[in-house]
Protein backbone atom coordinates (compact mmCIF):
# COMPACT_ATOMS: atom_id res chain seq x y z
CA UNK A 1 0.00 0.00 0.00
CA UNK A 2 2.18 2.69 1.33
CA UNK A 3 4.96 1.06 -0.55
CA UNK A 4 3.11 0.43 -3.85
CA UNK A 5 5.12 -2.70 -4.23
CA UNK A 6 8.36 -0.75 -4.29
CA UNK A 7 9.39 -1.33 -0.75
CA UNK A 8 11.01 1.42 1.26
CA UNK A 9 13.84 -0.92 1.84
CA UNK A 10 15.05 -0.91 -1.74
CA UNK A 11 15.74 2.16 -3.82
CA UNK A 12 14.24 1.53 -7.29
CA UNK A 13 17.51 2.76 -8.77
CA UNK A 14 19.13 -0.44 -7.53
CA UNK A 15 16.87 -2.55 -9.65
CA UNK A 16 17.56 -0.37 -12.68
CA UNK A 17 21.27 -0.74 -12.05
CA UNK A 18 21.07 -4.53 -11.78
CA UNK A 19 18.89 -4.79 -14.85
CA UNK A 20 21.15 -2.61 -16.98
CA UNK A 21 24.31 -4.48 -16.03
CA UNK A 22 22.78 -7.92 -16.30
CA UNK A 23 21.27 -7.25 -19.70
CA UNK A 24 24.51 -5.85 -21.03
CA UNK A 25 26.40 -8.94 -19.96
CA UNK A 26 23.87 -11.19 -21.63
CA UNK A 27 23.88 -9.22 -24.88
CA UNK A 28 27.65 -9.02 -25.06
CA UNK A 29 27.92 -12.72 -24.27
CA UNK A 30 25.52 -13.65 -27.05
CA UNK A 31 27.25 -11.48 -29.60
CA UNK A 32 30.68 -12.78 -28.64
CA UNK A 33 29.41 -16.31 -28.92
CA UNK A 34 28.21 -15.57 -32.43
CA UNK A 35 31.45 -13.91 -33.52
CA UNK A 36 33.69 -16.58 -32.07
CA UNK A 37 31.61 -19.40 -33.55
CA UNK A 38 32.21 -17.91 -37.01
CA UNK A 39 35.90 -17.39 -36.23
CA UNK A 40 36.24 -20.97 -35.00
CA UNK A 41 34.82 -22.27 -38.26
CA UNK A 42 37.50 -20.34 -40.14
CA UNK A 43 40.14 -21.71 -37.79
CA UNK A 44 39.01 -25.29 -38.41
CA UNK A 45 39.22 -24.76 -42.15
CA UNK A 46 42.70 -23.33 -41.82
CA UNK A 47 43.93 -26.07 -39.51
CA UNK A 48 42.48 -28.70 -41.78
CA UNK A 49 44.28 -27.30 -44.81
CA UNK A 50 47.47 -26.88 -42.86
CA UNK A 51 47.40 -30.50 -41.72
CA UNK A 52 48.18 -31.45 -45.29
CA UNK A 53 51.78 -30.41 -44.69
CA UNK A 54 52.24 -33.86 -43.20
CA UNK A 55 51.57 -35.50 -46.53
CA UNK A 56 52.95 -32.86 -48.88
CA UNK A 57 56.55 -33.22 -50.08
CA UNK A 58 58.71 -30.11 -49.81
CA UNK A 59 58.64 -29.54 -53.55
CA UNK A 60 54.88 -29.03 -53.43
CA UNK A 61 54.80 -27.14 -50.16
CA UNK A 62 54.79 -23.64 -51.65
CA UNK A 63 51.44 -23.98 -53.47
CA UNK A 64 49.88 -25.56 -50.39
CA UNK A 65 51.01 -22.69 -48.19
CA UNK A 66 49.66 -20.25 -50.73
CA UNK A 67 46.29 -21.98 -50.49
CA UNK A 68 46.43 -21.96 -46.68
CA UNK A 69 47.08 -18.24 -46.73
CA UNK A 70 44.29 -17.45 -49.13
CA UNK A 71 41.51 -19.74 -47.99
CA UNK A 72 42.57 -20.30 -44.39
CA UNK A 73 44.42 -17.36 -42.90
CA UNK A 74 42.71 -14.49 -44.69
CA UNK A 75 39.25 -15.45 -43.37
CA UNK A 76 40.82 -15.86 -39.93
CA UNK A 77 42.22 -12.34 -40.10
CA UNK A 78 38.79 -11.00 -41.02
CA UNK A 79 37.21 -12.90 -38.13
CA UNK A 80 39.74 -11.50 -35.70
CA UNK A 81 39.08 -8.04 -37.07
CA UNK A 82 35.37 -8.35 -36.37
CA UNK A 83 36.06 -9.68 -32.89
CA UNK A 84 38.55 -6.90 -32.16
CA UNK A 85 36.13 -4.22 -33.26
CA UNK A 86 33.32 -5.51 -31.04
CA UNK A 87 35.39 -6.57 -28.05
CA UNK A 88 37.23 -3.26 -27.81
CA UNK A 89 34.01 -1.60 -26.61
CA UNK A 90 34.09 -3.59 -23.38
CA UNK A 91 36.63 -4.24 -20.63
CA UNK A 92 39.21 -6.59 -22.14
CA UNK A 93 39.77 -8.92 -19.22
CA UNK A 94 36.09 -9.17 -18.41
CA UNK A 95 35.46 -11.24 -21.51
CA UNK A 96 38.83 -12.32 -22.89
CA UNK A 97 38.45 -15.91 -21.71
CA UNK A 98 35.76 -16.28 -24.36
CA UNK A 99 38.19 -15.91 -27.22
CA UNK A 100 41.70 -16.54 -25.84
CA UNK A 101 41.72 -20.09 -27.18
CA UNK A 102 40.60 -18.98 -30.64
CA UNK A 103 43.29 -16.31 -30.82
CA UNK A 104 45.87 -18.85 -29.75
CA UNK A 105 44.80 -21.10 -32.62
CA UNK A 106 44.86 -18.27 -35.14
CA UNK A 107 48.34 -17.23 -34.03
CA UNK A 108 49.42 -20.88 -34.18
CA UNK A 109 48.31 -21.34 -37.79
CA UNK A 110 50.04 -18.12 -38.86
CA UNK A 111 53.27 -19.01 -37.06
CA UNK A 112 53.38 -22.46 -38.60
CA UNK A 113 52.63 -21.24 -42.11
CA UNK A 114 55.31 -18.59 -41.81
CA UNK A 115 57.88 -20.98 -40.38
CA UNK A 116 57.39 -23.32 -43.31
CA UNK A 117 58.07 -20.46 -45.71
CA UNK A 118 54.69 -18.84 -46.22
CA UNK A 119 53.32 -15.45 -45.20
CA UNK A 120 55.87 -13.64 -47.30
CA UNK A 121 55.49 -9.91 -47.88
CA UNK A 122 57.26 -7.57 -50.24
CA UNK A 123 59.63 -6.34 -47.59
CA UNK A 124 60.01 -9.73 -45.96
CA UNK A 125 59.88 -12.66 -48.35
CA UNK A 126 58.82 -15.96 -46.88
CA UNK A 127 61.59 -18.37 -46.02
CA UNK A 128 61.86 -21.67 -44.24
CA UNK A 129 62.58 -21.35 -40.54
CA UNK A 130 61.30 -17.81 -40.04
CA UNK A 131 59.65 -17.33 -36.66
CA UNK A 132 57.29 -14.38 -36.62
CA UNK A 133 57.49 -12.22 -33.53
CA UNK A 134 54.43 -11.21 -31.56
CA UNK A 135 54.75 -7.78 -33.21
CA UNK A 136 54.71 -9.41 -36.67
CA UNK A 137 51.55 -11.24 -35.64
CA UNK A 138 49.97 -7.98 -34.54
CA UNK A 139 50.85 -6.46 -37.91
CA UNK A 140 49.27 -9.35 -39.80
CA UNK A 141 46.11 -9.40 -37.69
CA UNK A 142 46.01 -5.58 -37.60
CA UNK A 143 45.52 -5.55 -33.85
CA UNK A 144 47.75 -4.25 -31.04
CA UNK A 145 49.84 -6.70 -29.03
CA UNK A 146 50.66 -6.78 -25.33
CA UNK A 147 48.68 -3.62 -24.77
CA UNK A 148 49.28 -1.88 -21.47
CA UNK A 149 48.31 1.75 -21.74
CA UNK A 150 44.68 1.42 -22.76
CA UNK A 151 41.83 -1.05 -22.57
CA UNK A 152 41.21 -2.55 -25.99
CA UNK A 153 41.42 -5.82 -27.83
CA UNK A 154 44.95 -7.16 -28.28
CA UNK A 155 47.03 -10.31 -28.55
CA UNK A 156 48.60 -11.23 -25.21
CA UNK A 157 52.01 -12.71 -24.52
CA UNK A 158 50.33 -15.77 -23.06
CA UNK A 159 48.41 -16.37 -26.26
CA UNK A 160 51.60 -16.08 -28.30
CA UNK A 161 53.52 -18.42 -25.99
CA UNK A 162 50.72 -20.97 -26.06
CA UNK A 163 50.67 -20.77 -29.84
CA UNK A 164 54.41 -21.51 -29.82
CA UNK A 165 53.76 -24.68 -27.85
CA UNK A 166 51.16 -25.61 -30.45
CA UNK A 167 53.62 -25.30 -33.29
CA UNK A 168 56.35 -27.28 -31.52
CA UNK A 169 53.83 -30.08 -31.26
CA UNK A 170 52.87 -29.81 -34.91
CA UNK A 171 56.51 -29.59 -36.04
CA UNK A 172 57.50 -32.62 -33.98
CA UNK A 173 54.93 -34.54 -35.95
CA UNK A 174 56.23 -33.06 -39.18
CA UNK A 175 59.79 -34.05 -38.25
CA UNK A 176 58.77 -37.67 -38.49
CA UNK A 177 56.62 -37.32 -41.58
CA UNK A 178 59.22 -35.38 -43.51
CA UNK A 179 61.60 -38.32 -43.05
CA UNK A 180 58.92 -40.53 -44.55
CA UNK A 181 58.64 -38.13 -47.45
CA UNK A 182 62.40 -38.15 -47.92
CA UNK A 183 63.25 -34.66 -46.67
CA UNK A 184 65.70 -35.35 -43.89
CA UNK A 185 67.10 -31.82 -44.04
CA UNK A 186 63.74 -30.46 -42.86
CA UNK A 187 63.78 -32.81 -39.87
CA UNK A 188 67.23 -31.55 -38.88
CA UNK A 189 66.02 -27.98 -39.27
CA UNK A 190 62.98 -28.66 -37.09
CA UNK A 191 65.13 -30.33 -34.47
CA UNK A 192 67.38 -27.33 -33.99
CA UNK A 193 64.42 -24.91 -34.03
CA UNK A 194 62.48 -26.82 -31.38
CA UNK A 195 65.56 -27.08 -29.20
CA UNK A 196 66.14 -23.34 -29.45
CA UNK A 197 62.54 -22.67 -28.48
CA UNK A 198 62.78 -25.15 -25.62
CA UNK A 199 65.87 -23.33 -24.34
CA UNK A 200 63.88 -20.11 -24.56
CA UNK A 201 60.99 -21.51 -22.55
CA UNK A 202 63.44 -22.45 -19.81
CA UNK A 203 64.11 -18.77 -19.24
CA UNK A 204 60.55 -18.08 -18.17
CA UNK A 205 59.58 -18.08 -14.51
CA UNK A 206 56.33 -19.91 -14.81
CA UNK A 207 53.65 -20.10 -12.18
CA UNK A 208 51.18 -22.87 -11.88
CA UNK A 209 48.98 -21.99 -14.81
CA UNK A 210 48.08 -23.07 -18.31
CA UNK A 211 51.30 -21.67 -19.79
CA UNK A 212 53.37 -23.86 -17.48
CA UNK A 213 51.30 -26.91 -18.33
CA UNK A 214 51.77 -26.40 -22.05
CA UNK A 215 55.44 -25.48 -21.76
CA UNK A 216 56.03 -28.64 -19.75
CA UNK A 217 54.71 -30.59 -22.70
CA UNK A 218 57.32 -29.06 -25.02
CA UNK A 219 59.99 -31.39 -23.69
CA UNK A 220 58.05 -34.32 -25.09
CA UNK A 221 58.00 -32.62 -28.47
CA UNK A 222 61.77 -32.24 -28.21
CA UNK A 223 62.13 -35.88 -27.26
CA UNK A 224 59.99 -37.00 -30.16
CA UNK A 225 62.23 -35.17 -32.60
CA UNK A 226 65.41 -36.38 -30.88
CA UNK A 227 64.22 -39.95 -31.25
CA UNK A 228 63.82 -39.41 -34.99
CA UNK A 229 67.27 -37.83 -35.25
CA UNK A 230 68.72 -40.73 -33.26
CA UNK A 231 67.20 -43.27 -35.64
CA UNK A 232 68.63 -41.38 -38.59
CA UNK A 233 72.11 -40.95 -37.16
CA UNK A 234 72.27 -44.62 -36.20
CA UNK A 235 71.83 -45.52 -39.84
CA UNK A 236 74.04 -42.75 -41.18
CA UNK A 237 71.06 -41.15 -42.86
CA UNK A 238 71.75 -37.65 -41.64
CA UNK A 239 73.00 -35.25 -44.29
CA UNK A 240 76.66 -34.34 -43.84
CA UNK A 241 77.01 -30.85 -42.47
CA UNK A 242 80.45 -29.46 -43.47
CA UNK B 1 66.73 -43.12 6.04
CA UNK B 2 69.96 -42.50 4.22
CA UNK B 3 71.10 -39.91 6.71
CA UNK B 4 71.45 -42.64 9.27
CA UNK B 5 73.43 -44.92 7.03
CA UNK B 6 75.94 -42.44 5.75
CA UNK B 7 76.92 -40.00 8.47
CA UNK B 8 78.97 -37.22 7.00
CA UNK B 9 80.31 -33.96 8.16
CA UNK B 10 77.86 -31.19 7.58
CA UNK B 11 78.87 -28.12 5.67
CA UNK B 12 76.88 -25.27 7.16
CA UNK B 13 76.89 -24.30 10.80
CA UNK B 14 73.23 -25.17 11.03
CA UNK B 15 73.83 -28.42 9.24
CA UNK B 16 70.25 -28.38 7.94
CA UNK B 17 69.13 -30.61 5.13
CA UNK B 18 71.64 -32.21 2.81
CA UNK B 19 70.37 -33.38 -0.51
CA UNK B 20 71.46 -36.89 -1.36
CA UNK B 21 71.16 -39.08 -4.37
CA UNK B 22 69.62 -42.53 -4.36
CA UNK B 23 72.79 -44.11 -2.95
CA UNK B 24 72.84 -41.72 -0.05
CA UNK B 25 75.81 -39.76 -1.30
CA UNK B 26 75.74 -36.05 -0.91
CA UNK B 27 74.76 -34.25 -4.04
CA UNK B 28 77.19 -31.64 -5.24
CA UNK B 29 75.82 -28.15 -5.38
CA UNK B 30 74.77 -27.33 -8.87
CA UNK B 31 75.38 -23.80 -9.82
CA UNK B 32 72.02 -22.44 -10.67
CA UNK B 33 70.62 -18.98 -10.50
CA UNK B 34 72.49 -15.96 -11.71
CA UNK B 35 75.74 -17.73 -12.51
CA UNK B 36 73.97 -20.49 -14.40
CA UNK B 37 71.88 -18.13 -16.43
CA UNK B 38 74.85 -16.08 -17.51
CA UNK B 39 76.67 -18.88 -19.31
CA UNK B 40 73.46 -20.21 -20.75
CA UNK B 41 74.04 -20.49 -24.49
CA UNK B 42 72.17 -17.83 -26.36
CA UNK B 43 70.26 -18.40 -29.53
CA UNK B 44 68.14 -16.38 -31.91
CA UNK B 45 65.17 -16.37 -29.57
CA UNK B 46 66.87 -15.79 -26.24
CA UNK B 47 66.26 -12.06 -26.09
CA UNK B 48 62.64 -12.50 -27.12
CA UNK B 49 62.06 -14.92 -24.30
CA UNK B 50 63.88 -12.67 -21.89
CA UNK B 51 61.52 -9.83 -22.62
CA UNK B 52 58.55 -12.21 -22.21
CA UNK B 53 60.00 -13.33 -18.91
CA UNK B 54 60.11 -9.76 -17.63
CA UNK B 55 56.54 -9.13 -18.74
CA UNK B 56 55.25 -12.31 -17.15
CA UNK B 57 57.15 -11.60 -13.93
CA UNK B 58 55.44 -8.23 -13.71
CA UNK B 59 52.09 -9.89 -14.24
CA UNK B 60 52.72 -12.55 -11.59
CA UNK B 61 53.93 -9.93 -9.13
CA UNK B 62 50.77 -7.93 -9.62
CA UNK B 63 48.67 -11.02 -9.17
CA UNK B 64 50.49 -11.93 -5.96
CA UNK B 65 50.13 -8.44 -4.55
CA UNK B 66 46.43 -8.20 -5.31
CA UNK B 67 45.83 -11.72 -4.02
CA UNK B 68 47.52 -10.96 -0.73
CA UNK B 69 45.76 -7.66 -0.21
CA UNK B 70 42.48 -9.30 -1.15
CA UNK B 71 42.90 -11.90 1.57
CA UNK B 72 43.79 -9.28 4.17
CA UNK B 73 40.89 -7.03 3.26
CA UNK B 74 38.55 -10.02 3.33
CA UNK B 75 39.68 -10.84 6.86
CA UNK B 76 39.21 -7.24 7.97
CA UNK B 77 35.75 -7.07 6.40
CA UNK B 78 34.73 -10.22 8.18
CA UNK B 79 35.94 -8.78 11.46
CA UNK B 80 33.80 -5.70 10.88
CA UNK B 81 30.75 -7.86 10.18
CA UNK B 82 31.24 -9.85 13.39
CA UNK B 83 31.30 -6.69 15.46
CA UNK B 84 28.19 -5.17 13.99
CA UNK B 85 25.05 -5.16 16.08
CA UNK B 86 22.24 -2.77 16.75
CA UNK B 87 22.58 -0.12 17.96
CA UNK B 88 26.22 0.38 17.10
CA UNK B 89 27.94 1.57 20.28
CA UNK B 90 30.66 4.20 20.25
CA UNK B 91 33.41 1.75 21.09
CA UNK B 92 32.52 -0.63 18.28
CA UNK B 93 32.13 2.24 15.86
CA UNK B 94 35.66 3.43 16.53
CA UNK B 95 36.96 -0.10 16.09
CA UNK B 96 35.15 -0.36 12.77
CA UNK B 97 36.57 2.98 11.70
CA UNK B 98 40.03 1.68 12.53
CA UNK B 99 39.52 -1.39 10.39
CA UNK B 100 38.19 0.72 7.52
CA UNK B 101 41.35 2.76 7.75
CA UNK B 102 43.44 -0.41 7.51
CA UNK B 103 41.43 -1.50 4.49
CA UNK B 104 42.04 1.87 2.90
CA UNK B 105 45.79 1.56 3.42
CA UNK B 106 45.86 -1.97 2.01
CA UNK B 107 43.80 -1.15 -1.04
CA UNK B 108 45.91 1.88 -1.74
CA UNK B 109 48.97 -0.33 -2.24
CA UNK B 110 47.34 -2.25 -5.09
CA UNK B 111 45.49 0.67 -6.61
CA UNK B 112 47.88 0.96 -9.58
CA UNK B 113 47.70 -2.80 -10.15
CA UNK B 114 43.98 -2.86 -10.77
CA UNK B 115 43.51 0.36 -12.72
CA UNK B 116 41.91 0.52 -16.14
CA UNK B 117 42.23 -2.65 -18.13
CA UNK B 118 43.62 -4.63 -15.22
CA UNK B 119 40.50 -4.16 -13.11
CA UNK B 120 39.03 -7.40 -14.41
CA UNK B 121 42.38 -9.15 -14.76
CA UNK B 122 42.95 -10.13 -11.15
CA UNK B 123 40.30 -11.51 -8.84
CA UNK B 124 39.42 -9.15 -5.98
CA UNK B 125 37.06 -11.24 -3.88
CA UNK B 126 37.61 -8.85 -0.99
CA UNK B 127 35.34 -6.27 -2.61
CA UNK B 128 32.37 -8.61 -2.18
CA UNK B 129 33.25 -9.04 1.45
CA UNK B 130 33.65 -5.31 1.79
CA UNK B 131 30.19 -4.70 0.30
CA UNK B 132 28.79 -7.27 2.70
CA UNK B 133 30.25 -5.41 5.66
CA UNK B 134 29.22 -1.92 4.60
CA UNK B 135 25.78 -2.98 3.43
CA UNK B 136 25.10 -4.67 6.75
CA UNK B 137 26.23 -1.59 8.66
CA UNK B 138 24.08 0.51 6.34
CA UNK B 139 21.09 -1.72 6.94
CA UNK B 140 21.45 -1.59 10.70
CA UNK B 141 21.58 2.21 10.61
CA UNK B 142 18.95 2.96 8.01
CA UNK B 143 17.01 -0.27 7.40
CA UNK B 144 17.53 0.19 3.69
CA UNK B 145 19.60 -1.55 1.09
CA UNK B 146 22.79 0.27 0.20
CA UNK B 147 22.89 1.44 -3.42
CA UNK B 148 25.83 0.66 -5.70
CA UNK B 149 26.74 4.35 -5.73
CA UNK B 150 26.74 4.54 -1.94
CA UNK B 151 28.85 1.40 -1.72
CA UNK B 152 31.33 2.89 -4.18
CA UNK B 153 31.44 6.08 -2.12
CA UNK B 154 32.41 4.32 1.08
CA UNK B 155 35.04 2.19 -0.66
CA UNK B 156 38.19 3.90 0.58
CA UNK B 157 40.20 3.60 -2.61
CA UNK B 158 40.02 4.61 -6.22
CA UNK B 159 39.01 1.15 -7.37
CA UNK B 160 35.95 0.59 -9.48
CA UNK B 161 33.28 -1.51 -7.81
CA UNK B 162 31.79 -3.83 -10.44
CA UNK B 163 28.19 -4.95 -10.62
CA UNK B 164 29.28 -8.46 -9.70
CA UNK B 165 31.13 -7.21 -6.60
CA UNK B 166 28.01 -5.39 -5.50
CA UNK B 167 25.54 -8.19 -6.16
CA UNK B 168 27.67 -10.91 -4.58
CA UNK B 169 28.14 -8.71 -1.54
CA UNK B 170 24.37 -8.29 -1.24
CA UNK B 171 23.94 -12.06 -1.45
CA UNK B 172 26.22 -12.35 1.56
CA UNK B 173 24.28 -9.60 3.31
CA UNK B 174 21.19 -11.79 3.58
CA UNK B 175 23.25 -14.33 5.52
CA UNK B 176 24.17 -11.65 8.02
CA UNK B 177 20.57 -10.47 8.21
CA UNK B 178 19.53 -14.03 8.96
CA UNK B 179 22.02 -14.34 11.80
CA UNK B 180 20.99 -10.98 13.15
CA UNK B 181 17.28 -11.84 12.97
CA UNK B 182 17.88 -15.13 14.76
CA UNK B 183 19.94 -13.62 17.54
CA UNK B 184 17.56 -10.73 18.19
CA UNK B 185 14.52 -12.96 18.10
CA UNK B 186 16.11 -15.31 20.57
CA UNK B 187 16.89 -12.50 22.96
CA UNK B 188 13.75 -10.40 22.67
CA UNK B 189 11.15 -12.96 21.65
CA UNK B 190 10.09 -10.98 18.60
CA UNK B 191 11.36 -10.32 15.13
CA UNK B 192 13.53 -7.18 14.78
CA UNK B 193 11.77 -4.25 13.13
CA UNK B 194 12.86 -0.96 11.78
CA UNK B 195 12.53 1.97 14.17
CA UNK B 196 12.01 4.78 11.70
CA UNK B 197 8.50 6.14 11.15
CA UNK B 198 8.76 5.44 7.42
CA UNK B 199 8.65 1.80 8.27
CA UNK B 200 4.99 1.89 9.25
CA UNK B 201 2.68 0.01 6.96
CA UNK B 202 -0.87 -1.15 7.33
CA UNK B 203 0.30 -4.33 8.90
CA UNK B 204 2.32 -2.58 11.55
CA UNK B 205 6.07 -2.26 11.48
CA UNK B 206 8.09 -3.82 8.75
CA UNK B 207 10.18 -6.67 9.99
CA UNK B 208 13.60 -7.79 8.89
CA UNK B 209 11.83 -10.74 7.30
CA UNK B 210 9.93 -8.50 4.92
CA UNK B 211 13.19 -6.78 4.01
CA UNK B 212 14.90 -10.07 3.31
CA UNK B 213 11.98 -11.17 1.18
CA UNK B 214 12.26 -7.97 -0.82
CA UNK B 215 15.99 -8.36 -1.38
CA UNK B 216 15.58 -11.94 -2.42
CA UNK B 217 12.82 -11.20 -4.87
CA UNK B 218 14.68 -8.34 -6.52
CA UNK B 219 17.74 -10.52 -7.00
CA UNK B 220 15.61 -13.29 -8.43
CA UNK B 221 14.01 -10.91 -10.93
CA UNK B 222 17.28 -9.30 -12.03
CA UNK B 223 19.32 -10.84 -14.81
CA UNK B 224 22.49 -12.63 -13.81
CA UNK B 225 25.70 -10.65 -13.49
CA UNK B 226 29.16 -12.04 -12.97
CA UNK B 227 29.93 -15.73 -13.18
CA UNK B 228 26.73 -17.62 -13.86
CA UNK B 229 27.46 -20.58 -11.60
CA UNK B 230 28.47 -18.43 -8.67
CA UNK B 231 25.33 -16.36 -9.08
CA UNK B 232 23.07 -19.41 -9.20
CA UNK B 233 24.71 -20.94 -6.15
CA UNK B 234 24.53 -17.78 -4.11
CA UNK B 235 20.92 -17.25 -5.16
CA UNK B 236 19.97 -20.72 -3.91
CA UNK B 237 21.67 -20.12 -0.60
CA UNK B 238 19.93 -16.79 -0.20
CA UNK B 239 16.49 -18.28 -0.87
CA UNK B 240 17.17 -20.93 1.75
CA UNK B 241 18.18 -18.23 4.24
CA UNK B 242 14.96 -16.33 3.64
CA UNK B 243 12.97 -19.51 4.23
CA UNK B 244 14.74 -20.07 7.50
CA UNK B 245 13.76 -16.64 8.73
CA UNK B 246 10.22 -17.27 7.51
CA UNK B 247 10.07 -20.35 9.72
CA UNK B 248 11.47 -18.28 12.53
CA UNK B 249 8.72 -15.68 12.10
CA UNK B 250 6.08 -18.37 12.03
CA UNK B 251 7.48 -19.98 15.16
CA UNK B 252 7.44 -16.67 17.03
CA UNK B 253 3.83 -15.94 16.14
CA UNK B 254 2.48 -19.40 16.83
CA UNK B 255 4.32 -20.46 19.92
CA UNK B 256 6.43 -17.49 20.87
CA UNK B 257 5.04 -17.20 24.38
CA UNK B 258 5.61 -20.81 25.24
CA UNK B 259 9.33 -20.47 25.07
CA UNK B 260 11.65 -19.07 27.71
CA UNK B 261 13.71 -15.99 26.95
CA UNK B 262 17.09 -16.74 25.50
CA UNK B 263 15.85 -19.84 23.76
CA UNK B 264 17.55 -20.26 20.41
CA UNK B 265 15.21 -21.25 17.62
CA UNK B 266 16.15 -24.25 15.57
CA UNK B 267 15.94 -22.92 12.05
CA UNK B 268 16.16 -26.31 10.49
CA UNK B 269 13.11 -27.73 12.17
CA UNK B 270 10.12 -28.66 10.00
CA UNK B 271 9.95 -28.10 6.26
CA UNK B 272 13.69 -28.16 5.88
CA UNK B 273 13.38 -30.78 3.18
CA UNK B 274 16.78 -32.27 3.67
CA UNK B 275 18.71 -29.05 3.18
CA UNK B 276 20.87 -28.66 6.22
CA UNK B 277 22.02 -25.46 7.80
CA UNK B 278 25.59 -26.12 6.84
CA UNK B 279 25.38 -24.26 3.56
CA UNK B 280 24.83 -20.83 5.02
CA UNK B 281 28.25 -19.46 4.41
CA UNK B 282 30.22 -19.21 1.25
CA UNK B 283 33.73 -18.09 1.69
CA UNK B 284 34.34 -17.02 -1.83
Amino acid sequence: MASDNNSNMIDPAIFEYLKAHGEEEIEVGDKLHQISAALNRNISTCQGLLSRIHSTPSSKLAPLLKQVEETGIHPEIEGVGELAQFASKYPYYKYNNRWARSIQNVVGTILLTAWLGGMGTESQPGELGRLLTIEDIGGILKVPVNLKDRDAFHVTIEEYLLALTDITEELSRLAMNSVTMGDVALTVRISSFIKDLFAGFQLLNLKNDIVRKRVDAVKYHVKKVEDVIYDLSLRNLLPKTE
Amino acid sequence: MSEVIVPKKKEGAMGGGVKRDYQGKEKGKRDTGAGGAADHPRNAYTSMFESFRDELDEHHDRRMRTGKVSRDVTALSKKIVRKLSQPIPERIQSEIDGRLKEIAELLETIQPDVQGMNRYRYPLICLEEFVEAVSFAHYLRHQTLITPAEAQDVLPADIQLTAADYVFGIFDLTGEMMRFATAVTALSGSMPTGDGPQKETDDGKRTILADMQDVSSILQISPTVGKFNTYAKKLDIMIEQVRKVERLGYGVVVRGNERPKGWMPDLNEDFSGGRGGDDITMTD
